[in-house]
C-alpha cells in the first residue's frame, strides 16, 4: 500500500507532507511548486508506508507537465490511498478532483485544509453531512500548525472506495 | 443579455450559459460549468487575462478561453 496526497495547486499538500513523513520539503506561496514528485515513508500501524507528494492537478484530464506526472502518478500506483487535499476556502473545485479520483475506484479520504483561514473568512462546511453524502472520512486540518493531522492519520484505514452512483443519490441526483 | 465572458464590463455579474466543447473538460475542474454564477474582477490590458470571482474566490483565464465562454448578464 502507498499513500498518494492529490489536490488543485496550492492547497498545501507539501505542508501536510511535511506533517507526515516528518520531512522539510520545500515550500512556497506560488502555485505548482510541485513540478515532479516527492516520496516519504510514515509510520502507520507499526509498518513504514509509501508516502508520495503529487503535483497539483484541478482534473484527471492533464492539461501540462505537472499534471500529467499527477495522472500518471495515480494510474501506476492502483493500490494507493488518495489523500485528497482541498483548500477549504475553494471546496467546489476540490470536490471535483475527489469525486473524479473517486469514480476511478480508489478509496480515498478527504483533508480539508487551510481550516483556519476559511474560518477567518466565514466559511463553514459541514464535515459530518460532507462524509454522509460521499462515504470517505473527511477532516478538517491546518498543515502549517498541525491541527487535525493526527486525525487525518488515525482515519487513513477507514478510507475504501465508493460507488460514485451511491453519491450521486445520497447527493439528492443530477441536475435536470 | 448574452455575450462573451470576454467582453463582460468590470464588476459586472453573469451566469454561464454555453462552453465551446473543447473547454468543456478543462474549465470544469476551475469550477466553471454551465450554471456557474460569476463575476468579472479584473481584465488586464492588450489582450491580457480576465480575472473572474467565483463563490469567493478568483480564477484568472487567458482571453481564447474567455472568447469561448458565453454568460447571460443582467441588464
Amino acid at each position: 500500500m502507498k499513500i498518494l496526497l492529490m489536490g488543485n495547486p496550492n492547497v498545501g499538500k507539501s505542508a501536510i507532507f511535511n506533517r507526515l513523513a516528518g520531512t522539510k520539503v520545500m515550500e512556497s506561496n506560488y502555485p505548482g511548486t510541485t513540478v515532479d514528485y516527492i516520496k516519504g515513508y510514515m509510520r502507520l500501524e507499526n509498518k513504514d508506508i509509501e508516502i508520495i507528494d503529487v503535483p497539483g492537478t484541478f482534473s484527471l484530464e492533464p492539461k501540462d507537465k505537472a499534471e500529467e506526472v499527477a495522472v500518471r502518478m495515480l494510474k501506476e500506483n492502483k493500490d494507493s490511498v488518495i489523500v485528497c487535499v482541498i483548500d477549504s476556502t475553494k471546496l467546489e473545485r476540490g470536490l471535483y478532483l475527489a469525486l473524479e479520483i473517486i469514480e476511478e475506484g480508489y478509496p480515498v479520504i478527504i483533508a480539508l485544509n487551510m481550516w483556519d483561514i476559511a474560518k477567518d473568512k466565514n466559511i463553514w462546511i459541514d464535515i459530518e453531512k460532507l462524509e454522509n453524502i460521499l462515504g470517505v472520512p473527511v477532516v478538517a486540518t491546518v498543515a502549517v500548525s498541525g491541527e487535525g493531522i493526527k486525525e487525518l492519520v488515525s482515519k487513513i484505514k477507514e478510507a475504501s472506495p465508493v460507488n460514485i452512483e451511491r453519491i450521486v443519490e445520497r447527493a439528492g441526483g443530477l441536475e435536470k | 443579455m448574452r455575450k462573451k465572458l470576454s467582453e463582460m464590463n468590470y464588476g459586472e455579474e453573469g451566469i454561464v450559459k454555453s462552453i465551446e466543447e473543447s473547454l468543456r473538460n478543462k474549465v470544469a475542474g476551475i469550477g466553471i460549468r454551465v450554471g456557474t454564477k460569476l463575476k468579472m474582477a479584473t481584465k488586464q490590458p492588450i489582450k491580457g487575462p480576465v480575472v473572474v470571482t467565483i463563490d469567493r474566490y478568483s480564477i484568472s483565464l487567458g482571453l481564447g478561453i474567455a472568447d469561448k465562454i458565453i454568460v447571460e448578464v443582467e441588464e
